[in-house]
């Protein structure tokens, strides 16, 4: 029974997101989808392992310019590109991982911030022989159109980026039922009774940190294809807390907290700096708004009201503590 | 390279590092006191920079622009705690960081409000080079080395020398122990988040002239200042005075070798030293939390 309704939540969702692009415009949706699974990684790692990265854009930066590379100098079949990029990801994160997982969370935050700044000036200036610098990359013409799901056209490459989500989502969801999942959520708040246990709080951590940033090259593999070109940009240290904010606006460490986050945080963009064009305002503020109404982000305040209407029944999930990562559970 | 040219480096290395320590040593008291990260501290250096613009073009004079930018940053920060930072103090340390990132970008949006995207230039109060060594080096960068000396022995006597700032002292150690002696700790967080909102408007007034003011200032020198805190070790004053010093003059000298080393080496730095030493050159690894 329990199963049936994850799965009702699944295809609700997605049937929603599906069905948002009929009526919104497809540029759009696409930012949606891509930008959610961007934000899962990060959703992940500060709700369920308890660490706040200010340094994704590091990571979503080497997946794409790991597609752009093949792109433009190489080859032309989009999904090796974005296989390549995926695979960028796991290198950069087994090699970066084991120094970083050891330090304090409030350390973790700041070196990965480092780490998107040393990005960035790499791309920039160090390897501009390669990435032609400010420039970028342009292959968009590069990219070879492929049978059955054509990446070079944004209706094909919608459908694709949302099998993606949808896989992904379901992995993450595999991971929070597993034993593996309660180790990272034990491992968050409380790494010596973990240790009793006989887990080792490294490698908990060492895997999240891997599956989260590989999870956010692939959607910066994602991005490359889908805008045939990346830029240092990307990687911009003044973008660094995107992520963060849509994590928190959706719902710390809730499955549809991503979803949801990316399409407020894509619409509010798109909305506020096209009317009011001061939109730094509006969503810093509501950032302090929603940590201080107790940080449970659009999806957590949502999630009880949406269960009271259609499953009648006590919402007992969201316990309104301050640990919304464990009230998901 | 020739000396001429290392001496300006090392001065250019000296004025940056001021600025940074004047900058983290507001974060590093904010951490050692409160256990909060206070990323709101680049708002006040902001806004120090834009009064110290509005300032210097309504009077005439850049020093008094600094000095209101230390004032309306300490305005601005005391508010801000008020406001925000009350109710997060017994919060984990990841909670303030978002928090206070929030509030700087929604203070960003506030600057764009009411100065516009635009840079704007400031002048320079002093225009004269003083010889040192037979190289010419601009006075202004050798004041704000000054300045950012006599803060530290301001801070060094305040927090020594007065019942207060030995309070804070003992705040760092264990704050529950000071609760216990019958200090109004809530009034000794909100004198130490004014300093360090103030000293962080100091700098924003005194690097304006150095550099434009624009609205993304504080997101520029983000990472920098970060940096410094991190390799000095949260919660030290000494730490943070060592490491501005080392940043400063690895961002100079690191530029006069080979440029993109200017943004580069500074965090390669702090990986290594964070490898070696997870907390930092003068951190404690006795700090609870």
């Amino acid at each position: 029974m329990k199963a049936f309704q994850w799965w009702w939540g699944i295809l609700l969702a997605f049937s929603l997101l599906a069905a948002s692009r009929v009526f919104l415009p497809l540029p759009f949706v696409n930012e949606v989808v891509i930008f959610s699974i961007y934000t899962m990684g990060c959703s992940f790692l500060l709700g369920r392992v308890g660490f706040i990265s200010f340094g994704q854009p590091a990571y979503l930066a080497v997946g794409a310019y790991a597609t752009a590379f093949y792109l433009f100098y190489f080859g032309t079949n989009p999904y090796i590109g974005i296989l390549l990029g995926l695979l960028a990801g796991v290198v950069v994160s087994f090699i970066v991982g084991p120094l970083f997982v050891r330090l304090r969370s409030d350390y973790f935050a700041l070196v990965n911030l480092a780490l998107a700044v040393i990005v960035f000036y790499l791309m920039q200036k160090v390897l501009a022989d390669i990435t032609h610098g400010d420039n970028g990359l342009w292959f968009l013409t590069n990219i070879a159109s492929t049978p059955l799901l054509d990446l070079s056209r944004p209706n094909h490459f919608f459908v694709f980026a949302f099998l993606v989500a949808l896989a992904l989502w379901a992995f993450y969801k595999y991971l929070d039922d597993s034993i593996y999942g309660a180790c990272c959520l034990a491992t968050k708040i409380n790494e010596d009774k973990l240790r009793f246990l006989g887990y080792s709080n490294y490698s908990v951590r060492l895997l999240a940190f891997v599956i989260a940033n590989t999870t956010t090259a692939l959607a910066g593999a994602m991005y490359a294809v889908y805008l045939g070109f990346v830029s240092p940009e990307m990687s911009s240290p003044s973008r660094a807390a995107d992520p963060v904010i849509v994590t928190i606006l959706g719902g710390v460490g809730t499955l549809y907290g991503p979803i949801v986050g990316a399409f407020a945080y894509t619409g509010m963009k798109d909305v506020i700096s096209k009317y009011i064009g001061n939109w730094e305002l509006f969503i810093g503020f509501l950032l302090v708004f929603i940590m201080l109404a107790g940080e449970k982000g659009i999806w957590g305040t949502l999630q009880p009201r949406l269960e009271k209407l259609f499953f009648r029944k006590r919402a007992t999930t969201v316990d309104g503590s301050a640990d919304s990562g464990e009230a998901r559970r | 390279m020739d000396t001429q040219l290392l001496i300006s480096g090392v001065i250019f290395g000296l004025s940056i590092g001021s600025i940074f320590f004047l900058m983290a040593i507001g974060l590093s008291l904010c951490f050692g006191l409160m256990r909060i990260i206070s990323l709101d501290q680049m708002l006040y250096y902001s806004i120090g920079g834009y009064i110290t613009y509005s300032l210097s073009l309504a009077t005439g004079s850049v020093w008094l622009g600094a000095l209101g930018g230390l004032v309306v940053a300490g305005i601005a920060a005391f508010t801000v705690e008020r406001l925000v930072f009350r109710r997060i103090y017994e919060r984990e340390l990841t909670f303030s960081m978002i928090t206070s990132f929030g509030i700087l970008i929604g203070g960003i949006g506030i600057i764009k409000f009411f100065w516009g995207v635009v840079p704007r230039p400031v002048p320079v109060p002093i225009e004269t080079q003083i010889g040192i060594l037979g190289t010419d080096v601009p006075a202004y960068r050798l004041v704000v080395v000054g300045v950012a000396a006599l803060v530290y022995i301001g801070i060094w006597l305040f927090l020594n020398r007065t019942i207060t700032g030995k309070a804070i002292r003992a705040g760092i150690e264990d704050v529950e122990h000071v609760e216990g002696l019958g200090i109004n700790v809530s009034r000794l967080f909100t004198i130490t988040f004014i300093i360090a909102g103030s000293l962080s408007g100091l700098a924003g007034g005194l690097h304006a002239p150095l550099i434009m003011v624009d609205p993304t200032m504080g997101l520029e020198v983000l990472a920098f200042v970060f940096m410094v805190v991190i390799i000095g070790g949260l919660g030290s004053i000494k730490g943070t005075l060592v490491s501005a010093f080392i940043v400063g003059q690895v961002v100079s000298i690191g530029s006069l070798i080979y440029a993109p080393l200017a943004q580069m080496a500074p965090f390669t730095i702090m990986l290594l030293i964070l490898l070696i030493k997870p907390t930092g050159l003068y951190g404690s690894a006795l700090l609870k939390r």
